[in-house]
């Protein structure tokens, strides 16, 4: 790094830091292809919630709770109770001695007027106010317009085909840099905005961007103090492309290394402040003006108002005071000895069917687990190039997997012809694509697309396919596999037994044991990996489910992890399944593979698995729109089938909205209790774990997973225009996979869109942050948070809440060792 | 005897085709009166006029196979693309619009009913006046679809933008009416031609008249440099979008070609068209290639078609310009109602190799000649059956251009490689005559062109192919990082326009419209008495 003020070290290291705290405080956003959830706040959780709030709403104008109005409906219909209230106006009071506000003030409260946040005024703000908008583009519209079409123009690597300058190897470096030589030639903002100059004064901004952040904060004289949040405000207008280069960073970190894209883009967005200023300074000037507004917004704007944090918090009260009061119900037993087990994934989409798997008998017995099923896996289709990533977006693989049918020579022969295929298939490109072509590409096969338009206007009912086997001839029998991660047995086994510890799966195996991975199923749908699963990096957990069941049932495996002290019987057979949560059907993979001696078994589940699969619709036909349909588990199903290949559907499912706690404890806990598809289910027993080495685990990981799951949902309903990626009717995909635009251009669009989470009439997602119940000791749980700074802040940052179950109740965590019970 | 007469007048009833702009019609004062049931009326009506349109393309078989009689085969043409557009898009906007407020749903289906309605009358009628009402009345349609959230101030620029652009073009068509009505006496296209073909040579009031109809044509097609709007109408819903550029955008080329008696005569119309058009063509098609969101790249690529379109009429490959014109509209619907597979094609791109493989520099010189050699065989066989078949030089170039990308080759010359794209080339060339010998029967007799335009043309493709294989070639090289920035800015054309429109004409933007999201709630008094708390914009 350059060293902008040589001769002021201490001016240098402020400027640093100022820089660190703007860009430290971006959330990345995962691509398209593998849209997994995020907390956008995820790099700010060492602050309190509500200390968050403020910040969001004063620097970036971003509310982080619905507008009162909302919370006046659950109000009135009694969602939230006098009870709940009190015990939030209760809590705001001990944790700050000058809050004085009575049940009747917050009740009054609602019906006042209430203001959406503004973010603070920039110089291109104070500009904009002195022109004549309904005459003159805006330069914020403008501004943004430019940077985020240069962004995407330099980050796109599947749409553009014709792209010079945008490899590092052929020397214009970095974002920045590419974009300051691209603004000395460009001459559509000058023409556009009648500002001549722009090209010439690009020339005069500094090369490096660290160098260029101080010049401007200089230039614009804004008081050292002031830097962090200036630049923070400055990066907020850009957050978008700002979360992208955010991504960048964390997997370069996950891999080792640095990336300073983000630190480039600040230098770019706060760049344009310079280009637009006129240099002027005295009283009346633009710069003046601006001055005046920046300063009083700081002074002035209240940040966020208390009341509604309080009513946020009484809402998710009245939510843990029902789940309380769930969790003490009876729970239905498990018969003596289970005939079938099946470890599903923890996502809340699970909880409703399990509860009707369990429900067709005593015999079978539901588990939750992370739907990677442990495997630290990337994937590659045997013969291609296209790895993905199979696992939780928060580690790196540490294997790398591809398919087999059992035999190398074969593979290689498979390989070898899914290449050349592919090679013919890749050598229509350039006619497709280049321009010269295209009139001839109309006028050979633009008539077979009236086909294509009738065949995708019909109802279709075809059922998910993986979307691996690209270029495979037909009947080729491959399947993912750990042997070709090129472990030893040794090590395939001692991965069995990692995983199978997970899953609380050490003993008392029944004879079949169905590993069931979860996918959706959508089409047109630029957000479908949104909905697929989380923990599998927005993939169907297709390849690790049959990946885990080839590695358990392998003789080889089994023979050394007996040694290792596990016995899976002979007698049992492991089965990978996917749950498609779009129709709630379960598919079994590799079925030719299972022994005659379970056939019969299988067959019997089948057919559980189809009378859970028509329990599991009727429950959710009424949030589809399908009530009338819930007698007639014939028709919801056609009609369910039809919405999952309809091309027009944009709301194929409700995903995980809804979701609201997590629950870490065995499932003898929860059996037969109707959690309504809003609770995460890890399976865990204290008893086999005294140390709390598993429960860590399930704290640091899938947790902290379910934990961003939770944000995504609650940031993209608090405040869809930032944090959520609005109308769907309007997305327009950039860079084949980057993000999405809404409508022509504007900053990139990040989290869920608008009907993901709203139905049109009322959010479909109750914006409440993540309840997390445990079965354990306090001693347990409190040792773990002391042990890991992050889970510590989550949980005394109210980023979300800790509770234990105790033979009085729920007993929540209050933060600095103090619990209490919620009844 | 009666009997005889009676289904002869069934016939012509269904032969001229107004069953399709009734039933829409019909359908749009249905859904004015009863807004709640705008679903079920326009799916209905999608149907009915599905219904209709195979009435009738019977009825016109019948008549010309069995009755011998005279059809307007052009218009039952259009007819079938546009049941079919209005049938595809209903379903897919009522299913795609679902959880919007039921009065904004009610005024999108009425905006498209009319919208509808107006392309149909467009395409049935037989006199000029009604034509240019009907094209006048697409537009305003389509006005209320593209401002369908009103909220965004986007959406307003841009409608307001396309809404200069076609009261221009309704200018020139009141003066070509004008001009037409007082040489020849008629606005009926049948009498018009019946005029032309007894004058000696072309009155030069009808001169004016084609130059006008073809600049018409020129704006409302979104030819360069008044294609802004066209490119960024993305702030309507998808199916807007599939309408816009499958059955609206390309009615200029109809019209057109109803007036090709007309315009085979008026070197100066064909002129314009062949000029703006093949520049459109080349510029719109490198501006393409640099786009980097899927509904932007494919409303270049409609601005580039439409150029291409417009040149086919110019040249008087009236058959050409009608194929493309409907294969077109088919390919175009399809594209953008499926752009949101775009992320399911890049998971299928990764399939293939990352590294990016250059072709060979010699593969790109002799696949022309390679492709010429099919092409020329093709042409040379088919005519010992057909005759007729005629490629011009300029039809053969463009089409032997467009095919020699697939005999390009990569990394190393492959025999198996070059038998693929043989037998690819050799199958894309039979279906492409075939194509053009049925639409030589749809379309009016070909028109012919001066050498001066053909040789333009050529030229033109033969520069495009250059740079984009140049491109390919070299794509870190000088002539590409010269011409990148150009193409990137879509050559400066729209901010200029974009600037004049805002000063000469400015968009009646509510204060509100106009602000932007920071400056909402700003203390500056000139927007103090629209104050408003924007909750609103959040649910």
């Amino acid at each position: 790094m350059n060293a902008p003020f040589k001769a002021d070290p201490l001016k240098e290291k402020t400027l640093h830091d100022a820089i660190k705290r703007a860009t430290g405080s971006i959330a990345p956003t995962w691509p398209l292809d593998r849209m997994i959830a995020v907390n956008p706040y995820w790099e700010q959780i060492s602050h309190h919630f509500n200390q968050v709030a403020d910040r969001q709403s004063r620097l970036a104008g971003s509310a982080m709770t619905l507008p009162l109005s909302y919370y006046q409906k659950r109000w009135i219909d009694g969602t939230i109770k006098a009870v709940h209230l009190q015990q939030a106006l209760a809590e705001f009071a001990s944790q700050s001695e000058d809050f004085c506000l009575s049940e009747q003030q917050a009740i009054a409260g609602l019906t006042e007027q209430d203001t959406s946040p503004v973010p603070p005024p920039l110089l291109g703000d104070t500009l904009d106010q002195m022109r004549d908008l309904q005459h003159e583009p805006a330069w914020c519209d403008t501004i943004t317009h430019q940077v985020s079409q240069f962004c995407a123009a330099w980050f796109d690597n599947d749409q553009a085909d014709w792209h010079p300058g945008q490899k590092k190897s052929t020397g214009q470096g970095s974002l920045y840099k590419s974009w300051r030589k691209t603004l000395t030639r460009d001459h559509s903002v000058a023409l556009l905005m009648k500002a001549p100059g722009i090209a010439a004064k690009a020339k005069t901004l500094s090369e490096d961007p660290v160098q260029q952040i101080a010049n401007t904060l200089q230039d614009l004289q804004i008081p050292e103090a002031q830097w962090p949040e200036y630049l923070q405000a400055v990066l907020m207008r850009i957050s978008g492309w700002a979360s992208w280069a955010a991504y960048l960073g964390w997997q370069a970190r996950l891999e080792g290394q640095e990336d300073h894209t983000l630190t480039d883009l600040l230098a770019v967005r706060l760049s344009w402040q310079q280009l637009i200023d006129d240099g002027q300074r005295q009283q009346g000037s633009v710069w003046q003006i601006w001055q005046q507004q920046w300063q009083q917004h700081r002074q002035t704007h209240e940040g966020v108002n208390p009341l509604h944090l309080i009513w946020q918090r009484a809402h998710e009260i009245s939510y843990q005071q029902q789940l309380s009061k769930r969790l003490q119900g009876k729970p239905h037993p498990l018969g003596a000895q289970a005939s079938v087990q099946a470890v599903f994934c923890i996502d809340v989409r699970s909880e409703v069917f399990r509860r009707h798997l369990e429900d067709q008998s005593d015999e079978i017995q539901t588990l939750g687990f992370a739907g990677f099923f442990g495997l630290p896996v990337s994937y590659t289709p045997l013969g291609t190039e296209a790895t993905r990533p199979q696992l939780p977006g928060l580690l790196a693989p540490a294997l790398h997997i591809t398919d087999t049918c059992g035999n190398a020579a074969k593979d290689h022969k498979i390989a070898h012809k899914r290449r050349s295929n592919l090679n013919k298939l890749l050598s229509w490109q350039p006619f497709k694509s280049v321009p010269a072509s295209a009139f001839t590409l109309v006028e050979t096969l633009g008539l077979s697309y009236a086909g294509k338009l009738i065949r995708r206007s019909l109802p279709d009912e075809g059922e998910l396919t993986s979307g691996n086997s690209l270029g495979l001839n037909k009947g080729c029998d491959l399947q993912p596999s750990l042997a070709s991660s090129g472990g030893s047995p040794e090590q395939q086994a001692e991965l069995a037994k990692k995983v199978l510890t997970g899953m609380n799966l050490t003993q008392g195996l029944a004879p079949l044991v169905l590993l069931v991975g979860h996918g959706s199923q959508s089409h047109n749908n630029p957000q479908r990996a949104g909905l697929d699963c989380g923990a599998c990096c927005g993939q169907t957990g297709e390849v690790n489910s049959r990946a885990l069941a080839k590695l358990l049932n392998d003789q080889e495996v089994r023979e050394q992890i007996a040694q290792l002290g596990i016995q899976i019987p002979e007698t049992t057979h492991f089965v990978a399944a996917l749950h498609n949560t779009t129709t709630e059907e379960i598919s079994l993979f590799d079925q030719q593979q299972i022994p005659e001696s379970h056939q019969l078994a299988v067959n019997k589940l089948q057919q559980q698995l189809a009378s859970a699969g028509k329990q599991a619709r009727q429950e959710r036909a009424p949030s589809l729109g399908l009530a009338e349909l819930q007698e007639q588990p014939d028709k919801l199903l056609k009609s369910v089938r039809q919405r999952a290949n309809d091309w027009a559907q944009t709301r194929p499912e409700w995903g995980l909205t809804n979701n609201a706690s997590f629950i870490i404890a065995p499932r003898a806990r929860t059996r037969g209790i109707k959690l309504d598809g809003r609770s995460f289910l890890h399976d865990y027993s204290p008893q086999k774990d005294p140390e709390g080495t598993l429960l860590e685990q399930i704290m640091t990981a899938p947790m902290v997973v379910t934990h961003w799951i939770n944000m995504q949902y609650f940031a993209s309903t608090v405040d869809n225009t930032r944090y959520g990626s609005g109308n769907k009717t309007l997305h327009n995909v950039v860079g084949g996979r980057l993000g999405v635009f809404e409508g022509n251009g504007g900053d990139l669009r990040t989290g869920l869109a608008l009907q993901s989470v709203h139905n049109g009439e009322d959010w479909q997602h109750e914006p409440l942050r993540l309840t997390v119940v445990i079965d354990s000791d306090r001693v347990t749980i409190e040792k773990i948070l002391s042990k890991h700074d992050t889970l510590r802040q989550l949980a005394d940052n109210r980023w979300l809440y800790l509770a234990r179950f105790t033979p009085m109740g729920i007993e929540f965590y209050q933060g600095d060792g103090k619990w209490q019970v919620n009844c | 005897m009666s009997h005889t007469i009676m289904s002869h007048t069934v016939l012509s009833s269904l032969l001229s085709g107004w069953l399709l702009p009734v039933i829409f019609f019909a359908a749009f004062l249905f859904s004015l009166y009863r807004p709640k049931k705008a679903w079920p009326i326009a799916r209905v009506s999608a149907r009915a006029g599905l219904t209709a349109t195979a009435l009738t393309l019977a009825a016109t078989l019948a008549s010309i196979f069995i009755l011998d009689l005279q059809a307007d085969v052009l218009s039952v043409t259009l007819m079938l693309l546009v049941a079919l557009l209005g049938w595809v898009i209903t379903g897919f906007a009522y299913r795609y619009l679902q959880g919007e407020s039921s009065e904004q749903q009610a005024r999108f289906v009425q905006s498209m009913l009319f919208t509808l309605t107006s392309v149909g009358l467009l395409i049935t009628s037989q006199n000029l006046l009604l034509i240019a009402l009907a094209w006048a009345g697409t537009s305003f349609g389509l006005h209320h679809l593209l401002t369908h959230y009103k909220e965004r101030k986007a959406a307003q620029v841009v409608a307001h933008k396309k809404f200069i652009v076609s009261r221009l073009a309704e200018i020139a068509l009141v003066i070509a009416l004008v001009l037409i009505y007082q040489t020849a006496g008629t606005l009926s296209l049948p009498l018009l031609n019946a005029f032309i073909s007894e004058q000696p040579s072309l009155p030069v009031a009808l001169h004016w008249a084609a130059a006008l109809f073809a600049l018409a044509a020129i704006l409302k097609t979104a030819q360069l440099p008044l294609h802004g709007w066209l490119i960024q109408v993305m702030e309507a819903p998808t199916p807007v979008s599939a309408l816009l550029h499958a059955g609206v955008v390309n009615m200029g080329g109809f019209v057109l070609i109803r007036l090709a008696e007309l315009i085979s005569l008026a070197p100066v119309a064909q002129a314009m068209l062949v000029v703006v058009g093949s520049l459109t063509a080349v510029l719109a098609g490198l501006v393409m290639m640099t786009r980097i969101s899927i509904k932007v790249r494919l409303a270049w690529s409609t601005c580039a078609q439409m150029g291409f379109m417009l040149m086919e009429i110019g040249l008087g490959l009236y058959e050409l310009a009608l194929l493309h014109l409907l294969a077109h509209s088919l390919y175009k619907a399809y594209a953008f109602l499926s752009s949101g597979e775009t992320v399911a094609q890049s998971r299928i791109g990764d399939f293939f190799s990352k590294e990016k493989k250059r072709h060979i520099l010699l593969s790109t010189l002799f696949s022309p000649l390679l492709t010429l050699a099919v092409v020329s065989a093709s042409v040379i066989l088919w005519q010992t059956f057909t005759p007729d078949l005629h490629l011009s030089s300029a039809v053969t170039l463009i089409l032997v251009l467009g095919l020699t990308p697939l005999f390009w080759q990569e990394q190393q010359l492959r025999l198996s490689a070059l038998l693929t794209a043989t037998v690819r080339v050799t199958l894309l060339t039979q279906l492409y005559l075939i194509w053009h010998l049925l639409f030589a029967q749809l379309a009016p007799a070909a028109g012919t062109a001066s050498q001066a335009l053909m040789i333009w043309v050529a030229i033109s493709f033969i520069a495009l192919y250059s740079l984009q294989t140049w491109i390919r070639l070299w794509p870190e090289g000088r002539v590409s990082r010269r011409l990148f920035p150009w193409a990137y800015n879509g050559f400066y054309l729209d901010e200029t326009f974009t600037r004049l429109a805002f000063k000469c004409w400015p968009a009646r933007l509510s204060p509100q419209q106009a602000q932007t999201r920071f400056n909402r709630q700003s203390q500056d008094t000139r927007y103090s008495n629209s104050h408003q708390h924007n909750l609103g914009d959040r649910a």
